[in-house]
């Protein structure tokens, strides 16, 4: 792993505008990705993970209504782009797997079809060849007879052959980054450790980076470098693994930490974070976290900063907001 | 496969021999044939006597219904009471021209409705959906007749370019067709659309999106392909109900078609043609149904012809 950043989201705000009034979803959104890394984006549903995602291919759904602030791929500033430069990107440098692999596939081709059409669209290369890299990568992929599987229909294969199947899609480009939205949340327990090994497994031999999205801090823990914890469209906590799980510092995140069944400590009650996550555009000044946290005071009406804490991490919290300066 | 089709064939055996049941013995409670064929005139009772012999009505019920279903085996449906002429003989020559209208209203439907119902969805909420959704009332509202003699008005009569009536040639197909799939097209377009709609929202759409290929690509060989299915069923019933059901187009027009041929049949009570109309048509029916339930798997691999049941 190379500490130069490869991806760069600065400052990033996509929401929709009702009438006069804007309604950020994702509200000043701003991380690096480096080289070889995997990073993880962790929330709960609605606070944004997703939207964020999705602007980083810019396949932002319909009804949203605007997208403000950097993102730079290397040199590519991916914010002004026009639909055919997108186009160029999307499966080629970055590629995405989603949540439902039951539903992710096109369910009237076969797989080869669905490979073939992702290498041709950027590369000029025959079908056979196409065919060839695709025999190639769904082996990589650990498919068992992969021969058989190039001319199967999607329902013809488990959940986890899907899955399978779309990450040989994703990565049959070579790209330098994958985006994985829930990748194993449909699937079961047994099945996602072997996705999540399989993702491990290839990026070291693809040598790419992964941004991974999930509500689910075991899967983070298994395979992520960094976290960065989203709370109503906002990153709350930015830290390695180690650190997020040994120093939780977010009141947010300690929250969300002990919410986590232990095999050391034996609960009656698993312990959760009182009230529900704000709806987008109810909070327009201070913490976004107030109203539900346990150590909320008066400076908690005012916005607060990232501030860096001695262990590395970066919090969005007035708790340690005088740390900077002791 | 082959046991599936093999297993709808004898369905459709069934299927037409309920219909051969009651279209023979219906029409035998609508009144005295000979009656009719005299017309104005008063017939004494041994002519009406001696026409009925002829005419093998004499026979008891059940043996002029064996006799029918013994000749309907060999696709003959005996004479025609009026002209004398074979009923078979007389479904087959109208046959092409109500095939020629049905297929030619369809043509037309689908020219206008794919894409109209294709960039209604695309372009949902927008102006071109507005439009694209009055365009589909407006075809489901209007009464075709009136539709029909209005194309003839301006295309006919005002500028002269295609004949009004009459079954001659590929000029004269073109205005009852575009009549019939005007009509069509407002329902076709509304269920392309919706259907669309659904598809497009599907998350193997993100999917394609993310391989980076063109957008159109992605709306007909990603989503039109998926949204085909609802569609090829309406359009498999529509042909079976076009088929016998554009009577009134036929008539406005003047086309030689089979609805016609069993209108004009009822009216004169002229049983064999009625009977041997009404089991074609059926026949029909049931053939178009069967060859959409076998299209169906090879639109969607999810459908295996053979597990469908039938």
């Amino acid at each position: 792993m190379s500490e130069q950043a490869i991806l760069q989201v600065d400052e990033l705000k996509v929401g929709v505008i009702d009438g006069k009034k804007k309604t950020p979803i994702v509200n000043g959104v701003s991380f690096d990705l480096k080289e070889g890394e995997t990073l993880g984006i962790v929330g709960e549903s609605g606070c944004g993970k997703s939207m964020t995602s999705l602007s980083l291919m810019g396949l932002l759904p319909k009804g949203i209504d605007y997208l403000d602030g950097h993102i730079h791929l290397g040199e590519l500033n991916l914010e002004s782009f026009s639909k055919r430069n997108w186009r160029d990107i999307r499966g080629k440098k970055m590629s995405m797997i989603f949540q439902e692999p039951m539903s992710s596939l096109n369910p009237v081709y076969p797989i080869r079809k669905q490979v073939r059409e992702m290498i041709l669209s950027h590369e000029k290369v025959s079908q056979k060849e196409a065919d060839a890299r695709t025999l190639e990568m769904l082996k990589l992929v650990g498919i068992p007879r992969p021969d058989e599987v190039m001319d199967n229909y999607p329902h013809q294969l488990s959940g986890g052959m899907r899955q399978r199947v779309m990450i040989a899609l994703a990565l049959v480009n070579d790209p330098q980054i994958l985006i994985a939205d829930e990748p194993t949340t449909a699937l079961d327990v047994t099945i996602q450790a072997q996705i999540l090994e399989l993702m491990q497994s290839l990026q070291k031999r693809l040598q790419m980076s992964i941004i991974l999205i999930t509500h689910d801090l075991g899967v983070v823990a298994e395979i992520c470098d960094r976290v960065v914890v989203m709370y109503a469209g906002e990153i709350i906590e930015e830290a390695t693994t180690k650190m997020l799980f040994d120093e939780p510092l977010h009141p947010y995140t300690k929250g969300l930490l002990s919410s986590l069944p232990s095999i050391h400590e034996e609960k009656e009650y698993l312990s959760s974070i009182p009230g529900t996550v704000p709806p987008p555009g109810s909070i327009v000044q201070g913490c976004r976290f107030k109203e539900r946290c346990p150590f909320a005071h008066d400076r908690c009406s005012k916005d607060p900063e990232m501030f860096a804490h001695l262990n590395g991490s970066k919090v969005r919290c007035w708790l340690y907001g005088e740390e900077e300066t002791s | 496969m082959f046991a599936y089709i093999l297993r709808r064939l004898l369905h459709m055996i069934f299927v037409i021999f309920f219909i051969s049941l009651l279209v023979f013995f219906s029409i035998r409670l609508t009144g005295d044939p000979a009656a009719v064929m005299f017309g104005a005139g008063e017939p004494t009772a041994e002519a009406i006597e001696a026409l009925n012999e002829r005419l093998g009505l004499n026979e008891p019920l059940y043996v002029q219904y064996g006799l029918f279903l013994k000749g309907m085996l060999m696709f003959d449906f005996g004479e025609s009471f009026r002209s004398g002429a074979s009923v078979a003989t007389m479904i087959f020559e109208r046959a092409g021209a109500t095939l020629a209208l049905a297929l030619g209203g369809l043509v037309v439907a689908m020219l206008i409705a794919f894409p109209v119902g294709i960039l209604s969805a695309v372009y949902r909420g927008k102006f071109i959906d507005f439009f694209g959704r009055i365009f589909s009332l407006i075809g489901i509202s209007f009464p075709n007749f009136w539709l029909g003699i209005m194309l003839i008005l301006i295309f006919s009569v005002t500028l002269g370019w295609l004949p009004a009536s009459g079954y001659d040639g590929f000029s004269s197909l073109i205005l009852p067709s575009v009549t019939l799939g005007l009509i069509l097209s407002g329902i076709l377009a509304r269920l392309i659309r919706s259907s669309m709609l659904e598809v497009l929202n599907q998350q193997y759409i993100s999917t394609a999106r993310s391989k980076g290929i063109k957008e159109w690509k992605v709306v007909i060989k990603h989503a039109f392909r998926n949204a085909l299915l609802p569609t090829v069923t309406f359009l498999g019933l529509q042909l079976g109900a076009l088929l016998g059901g554009t009577v009134i187009i036929e008539q406005v027009f003047a086309w030689p078609g089979i609805g016609r041929l069993i209108v004009d049949a009822i009216n004169q009570r002229d049983y064999p043609v009625i009977q041997g109309g009404v089991i074609f048509l059926a026949m029909i029916m049931v053939l178009v149904n069967l060859l959409v339930d076998i299209s169906y798997s090879f639109i969607d691999p999810r459908i295996k012809a053979g597990k469908a049941g039938g």
